[in-house]
């Protein structure tokens, strides 16, 4: 018998008994939606997560001091002094996959403008931060090269910052006091938001020169240290940067083991798979759960096709007496369970479409509905008519015809 | 035996032995039953006579505990499920007394449906499905459900179901007995007219009007044929 007459005949039975049919749908359209809306959450995460990294910078390579040890005991990183400017220097001069470089020190200061007064991390950087950081000026400008070189006191603000101090005036042109220096405002960064631990808009950007001559200070024993140097890896040779990093700064800080580097070196790629691998667990548990309901929808289609079958013993027996095979039988059973199934997963897919798109329109949250996410429903709610549909089918094809003729 | 090319049915020492409890219950006993092709033969006896099972056996629903049937020269004891239910197929009609079509089918699509498991195109079938339906005389209302049909219409769907692949034998268990007088006296000429067109008829029943309208007549009793008398000649016409 042809795949046609075998699904005409299932869907003949289907049609036989409609509110049964849609009742028994409904449990895999429920099940598929949810998955369906569930993975667009996740998925949504997941894109959220790869966009703030992203914000952070293109190609960017972070370089930290490595944790000081004293005797083995690790003092966490970042405490000691043993990255400087001059360090930043000679990446951007040495390192020829690298693009532009921006050192930077920063520290927490008591900030006041007229009546106004905020504590806010100051930062001092170099120009060639707003290219690295992806972070430019709004109004105003940023500091050159020519401030670098003459360490004059100006300073750009945060947005933050701005509505801190200058709540109702401009601020381009006043002068703002940082422990008790003057520095001049010479422009407002755009809004960037807080991203992970800091809040990129609460802060204050001054030249790295002018903060050594003025707020920083100077470390006597290893002159002007950074707490952390950014660096840009040109289009495609991030590894290359990074190696190139490593080798210079060992050669330049004497070290010969690897073990007792005294820096540490984390690419933006770094960052990206632990968002990814913390958003991927997310999807998961979140597909777990969906996957729960589509198991009750797969039970609730065996049960149901079991019922089915022990109500319609006597076509069975009917159709046996005149020629039905076992095969006939086994296939128009599951087909049933089959269309069914698919019927659902179908609906469910529109359904959770829907479901995602409203969650992304009401609930300002970004659920992504992946091609891979309608293709996996629709291949589970195959495999769940298949696999609950073939044991009440095969209880169908192995009746009696005597036994099933005589049921009424 | 010379006849045994004639003999579309040869039960040969048949058993037929359900097992209930410690006690073996012989519902056919060492049964022995000749049917030649074109015949119209009547089974009767009692409920509990035994000639359910033996009709079971005959249409190949069952099989025997032990003995041999052969039928249309093919040995079926040995044959699995699948192997029968294509015998049943092509070589037998069944009619049944509560008509047995199936509720969510029009009339048409219930008598086109022994053809879809034999796999004939869907173009031939309406073709023979409309010819069957025609010889048994219902032209009309075929597009309708069996609820939406009387006892009698009913009847003569499954008549029609039952031809339609061109059996060598009908088997009708009670045809009448789920019908008025005028309507069986109406189903039973249509069975004549088939032994006419040589059909091998064979039919179970217990009212005496009925069996008499048969060639020969089989009464059975506990498991065993206790009379065969023939009272007609076997209509050669149609062979």
């Amino acid at each position: 018998m042809g795949l046609r007459e075998l699904i005409q005949i299932a869907w003949q039975g289907i049609l036989s008994n409609k509110l049964r049919s849609g009742l028994t749908v409904l449990g895999i359209v429920i099940g598929i939606a949810s998955v369906i809306t569930l993975m667009g959450i996740g998925e949504g995460a997941k894109k959220e997560a790869e966009k703030q990294v992203q914000s952070l910078g293109v190609n960017l390579i972070y370089i930290r001091p490595g944790a000081a040890s004293n005797a083995s005991i690790s003092q966490g990183q970042g405490t000691a002094p043993t990255l400087t400017y001059e360090d930043a220097k000679a990446v951007k001069e040495t390192c020829p996959s690298v693009g532009e470089v921006a050192a930077q020190y920063q520290s927490s200061y008591q900030v006041q403008h007229g009546e106004y007064n905020t504590s806010t991390t100051v930062l001092g950087t170099e120009p060639a931060y707003c290219e690295v950081r992806n972070f430019h000026p709004a109004r105003g400008r940023f500091f050159t090269i020519d401030d670098m070189k003459e360490a004059t006191r100006v300073c750009t603000i945060g947005d933050t910052v701005r509505e801190d101090l200058f709540p109702d005036e401009q601020p381009i042109g006043k002068s703002i006091l940082v422990r008790g220096e003057l520095f001049q405002v010479i422009g407002v960064m755009e809004k960037k938001g807080a991203n992970q631990m800091t809040d990129m808009d609460d802060q204050i950007f001054i030249p790295l020169t002018t903060g050594y001559s003025t707020l920083f200070g100077l470390n006597t024993v290893t002159g002007q240290a950074v707490k952390m140097i950014l660096a840009q890896a040109k289009d495609g040779e991030d590894l290359q940067a990074q190696f190139q990093i490593t080798n210079l700064l060992r050669l330049r800080h004497g070290i010969k083991n690897p073990d007792q580097d005294d820096f540490q070196i984390r690419t933006q790629m770094d960052i990206m798979q632990t968002a990814q691998s913390i958003t991927g667990v997310f999807s998961l548990l979140l597909g777990a759960t969906a996957g729960i309901s589509l198991l009750v929808g797969g039970i609730g289609i065996m049960n149901i096709m079991l019922v089915s079958v022990s109500e319609r013993t006597r076509e069975i027996g009917i159709r046996k007496a005149i020629g039905a095979k076992f095969a006939d039988i086994l296939w128009q059973f599951v087909f049933e369970a089959v269309i069914l199934s698919v019927a659902g997963g179908l609906l469910g897919i529109a359904l959770g479409m829907i479901g995602a798109d409203s969650i992304g329109r009401f609930a300002q949250w970004t659920c992504i509905v992946t091609p891979f996410s309608i293709g996996l429903a629709f291949a589970v709610s195959l495999g769940i008519g298949l696999f609950f549909g073939i044991y009440p089918a095969r209880k169908a094809a192995l009746l009696d015809p005597i036994v099933a003729l005589r049921t009424d | 035996m010379a006849d045994a090319q004639r003999n579309v049915v040869i039960l040969d020492k048949i058993d037929r032995v359900y097992e209930m409890g410690e006690e073996p219950l012989y519902a056919l006993k060492q049964l022995h039953l000749e049917i030649e092709d074109g015949d119209y033969v009547a089974i009767m006896g009692t409920s509990g006579s035994g000639k359910s099972t033996l009709m079971n056996l005959i249409g190949c629903l069952d099989r025997p505990t032990n003995g041999t049937y052969i039928l249309n020269q093919n040995d079926v004891f040995n044959l699995g499920d699948d192997e029968l239910a294509s015998i049943r197929n092509s070589t037998i009609g069944f009619v049944f007394q509560q008509f047995n079509l199936l509720p969510s089918m029009t009339a048409f699509e219930n008598v086109m449906l022994p053809l879809v498991y034999a796999g004939v195109p869907k173009e031939q079938r309406k073709i023979r499905a409309e010819f069957a339906l025609n010889q048994v005389g219902l032209g009309q209302r075929i597009h309708h459900r069996p609820n939406q049909l009387s006892g009698g219409q009913q009847q003569r769907v499954s008549i029609a179901r039952a031809i339609v692949n061109k059996p060598r034998i009908l088997l009708a268990d009670e045809p009448t007995g789920a019908l008025d007088s005028h309507t069986a006296e109406e189903i039973l000429t249509l069975f004549d007219d088939l032994v006419t067109q040589g059909i091998t008829v064979i039919l179970v029943t217990h009212d005496g009007e009925v069996a008499n309208r048969a060639s020969r007549i089989v009464r059975m009793k506990d498991g065993e044929i206790v009379s065969d008398s023939r009272i007609r000649e076997i209509n050669r016409a149609g062979v």
